[in-house]
């Protein structure tokens, strides 16, 4: 019970940043590129292991944007010039250009990889085919939800394959989920082809938005368990779930991904046990709110420590 | 019938004016480019989008908001009584604003878009109309602490909107819009919206427009084409019902009608243009029609930007003979 674990993303170490804006340039090679990431992902493992988290994640060092890194990887996707997210960043948005295709498995080598450093279980990380839509322009599908479900369909594939690997835990993130309440259903209908029939534990991540339009639609969400953050908004979102006999597991966000200030571990024990009286001990995970990335990479040990000794304080406690 | 740009506009294009907005703004914030440097580098981009639109025939020009980071903080940021917050997304979009936060009752303390504005008039042969963000969606997109209620606030709102606005009819805007997307929002608030926006365009000496995008009216349309302004601006790409809602209903307004999409980089062939147009045209005389993207082009990269603009121009052309 209370097992361990984070969103998804890990910060990258310094030498790989500055060797992924070398390779843009053209300066560093695929090949030195693809040996720094395999070092950070040993590292992020090693790290984890360490830090005593129970389900650990590739931490995504090979990866940019976590819709692009799938748009460039199927067929169909192409990349536009530079739009604007807010205040000074820009990026490049993906285009559907053509039928959605996966011409060869994408995330499944990197799971491999990863997996074969460890015994503990790794998260197969998938974004979801909602917010792959929602995140890109669509020149090709007459709507979108003829966009949702093509991509879904690849998702599908790809989660097959990770499963075959032997993926115990498949997470497939729609973040998107919350933006547009009419929408709600075609997203859990396409999650629900992605999840259909997979014997390892399914997870989502949302980032939940208007809470009170999304919220009573949670236990309709084709997965096992709904991965949410509770620590940026206070706990708050505990009122929601109090009362009522939530019928799925939960990933309790603990520790707040955007700042800087790592909480104390006390602090994170109160939570958890606030969250305790909501939920039952072996349907809680608990993890940072998101991914950690833009974190720097002493911050993300520092709140992932303190997620593991809070978890491992409150399972102390309830087993004396 | 006259075509016009709704609001914001590509601030970098890779093909055309650059990325050197990016880089300004990059320094300033590490001080290392003065404001002044800063300042010319905002007037090179805006001075390059408005040529760019005359160049692609559009009648009724915008400045592109070159220094706008989103619809509502330029305004606040300028206003006693509001602190900036965090980041929230706009409205359905995979695009984040800053939330202004009203910590006292909020103040013009003089004219806020007033330099800017004279600015893009001297660079354009064209009409340049001003646009502000309507008093209702202000409103929806801040946080309030101080009033703790949206009537008092949206009113005062509009109040210092008035004012913005007058102050821009007399630096020679001709056309004022007002910017309502939070009427498309959830649950809008349309009666304290309109009344509102009759206060922010009271006695202004412009045409007055509000302008309406994001997605269906719901029950809204027909109290807004009542709306105590001039021209009453239409999404029908995000909510095509739209189109046939207006044929039962009675228009007495002018009429601005978004007929690309601007968030979408598809580009619509110049004959649904002019279908839409031409929908239109059975409605209104065209000399009350205006027609446009349905929102800022600044969602789209600059390429296709530019190219939903030209194509805009050429289906008016072709309608028009």
């Amino acid at each position: 019970m209370l097992l361990t674990t984070s969103v998804g993303s890990l910060p990258k170490p310094e030498y790989l940043a500055t060797a992924r804006s070398q390779a843009r340039k053209g300066e560093v090679d695929a090949k030195a590129l693809r040996a720094l990431e395999e070092q950070a992902t040993r590292e992020w493992i090693q790290t984890q292991e360490q830090l005593g988290v129970d389900i650990l994640v590739d931490g995504e060092q090979y990866r940019g944007d976590m819709v692009a890194y799938f748009a460039e990887h199927l067929g169909g996707f192409q990349t536009s010039e530079l739009v604007r997210s807010y205040g000074n960043r820009y990026y490049r948005k993906p285009i559907i250009a053509g039928r959605i295709t996966r011409p060869r498995p994408i995330t499944v080598e990197w799971w491999r990889f990863a997996q074969q450093l460890t015994t503990r279980p790794v998260k197969g990380m998938l974004t979801g085919p909602y917010t792959i839509m929602d995140w890109s322009f669509n020149e090709h599908y007459p709507s979108r939800r003829a966009a949702t479900l093509a991509i879904a369909k690849v998702i599908r594939e790809e989660a097959k394959d990770l499963e075959r690997a032997g993926a115990q835990y498949i997470q497939v993130d729609e973040p998107a989920i919350s933006t547009r309440p009419e929408e709600m259903e075609l997203a859990i209908e396409a999650l629900g082809l992605v999840t259909r029939g997979l014997k390892a534990k399914t997870i989502t991540h949302i980032c939940y938005g208007d809470f009170h339009t999304i919220g009573p639609k949670l236990r309709r969400l084709p997965v096992d368990q709904i991965d949410l953050e509770f620590a940026n908004r206070d706990f708050e979102l505990l009122e929601f779930f109090k009362g009522k006999r939530f019928p799925k597991e939960i990933g309790l966000g603990v520790v707040d991904v955007h700042s800087h200030q790592v909480e104390p571990t006390d602090e994170v024990v109160a939570n958890l046990k606030r969250a305790l009286k909501v939920f039952k001990p072996e349907q809680i995970y608990v993890d940072p709110d998101c991914g950690l990335k833009t974190r720097s990479p002493q911050e993300a040990i520092e709140k992932l420590k303190v997620v593991v000794e809070a978890a491992r304080t409150v399972r102390e406690q309830l087993l004396n | 019938m006259i075509t016009t740009a709704v609001g914001n506009y590509p601030k970098v294009a890779e093909g055309g004016y650059g990325t050197k907005l990016i880089g300004a703004l990059t320094k300033w914030q590490k001080q290392e480019v003065t404001d002044a440097q800063l300042e010319a580098t905002f007037q090179d981009i805006t001075a390059a989008v408005i040529r760019e639109q005359e160049e692609a025939g559009l009648d009724l020009l915008t400045d592109g908001q070159i220094r706008w980071e989103d619809l509502v903080t330029p305004i606040a940021k300028r206003l006693e009584g509001f602190e900036i917050n965090g980041l929230e997304r706009w409205f359905n979009n995979n695009v984040y604003y800053r939330r202004p936060v009203l910590q006292r009752a909020p103040k013009r303390t003089g004219p806020i878009l007033i330099e800017e504005y004279r600015f893009a008039g001297r660079c354009a042969k064209k009409p340049v109309k001003a646009v502000l963000p309507g008093p209702y969606t202000f409103v929806r997109m801040s946080e309030d602490r101080h009033y703790k209620a949206q009537r008092p606030f949206a009113l005062k709102m509009a109040e210092i909107l008035n004012a913005e606005a007058v102050d821009l009819a007399r630096a020679g805007a001709p056309f004022i819009q007002f910017d309502e997307p939070a009427l498309t929002a959830p649950k809008p608030d349309v009666k304290l919206a309109l009344e509102a926006l009759a206060i922010a365009a009271k006695g202004v000496k412009a045409k007055t427009a509000v302008y309406t995008y994001f997605g269906s009216l719901n029950g809204a349309l027909e109290p807004l084409l009542r709306a105590k302004v001039d021209v009453i601006g239409l999404d029908v790409v995000s909510a095509p019902a739209l189109l046939a809602r207006l044929k039962r209903s009675k228009i007495t307004k002018e009429l601005a009608i978004g007929c690309l999409d601007a968030r979408n980089t598809k580009l619509e062939p110049v004959s649904a243009v002019r279908t839409i147009i031409r929908a239109m045209a059975k409605q209104i005389p065209a000399d009350r029609l205006y027609v446009n993207p349905n929102c800022g082009l600044e969602f789209l990269p600059h390429t296709q930007a530019l190219a939903k603009v030209q194509r805009l121009v050429e289906a008016a052309r072709a309608e028009r003979t």
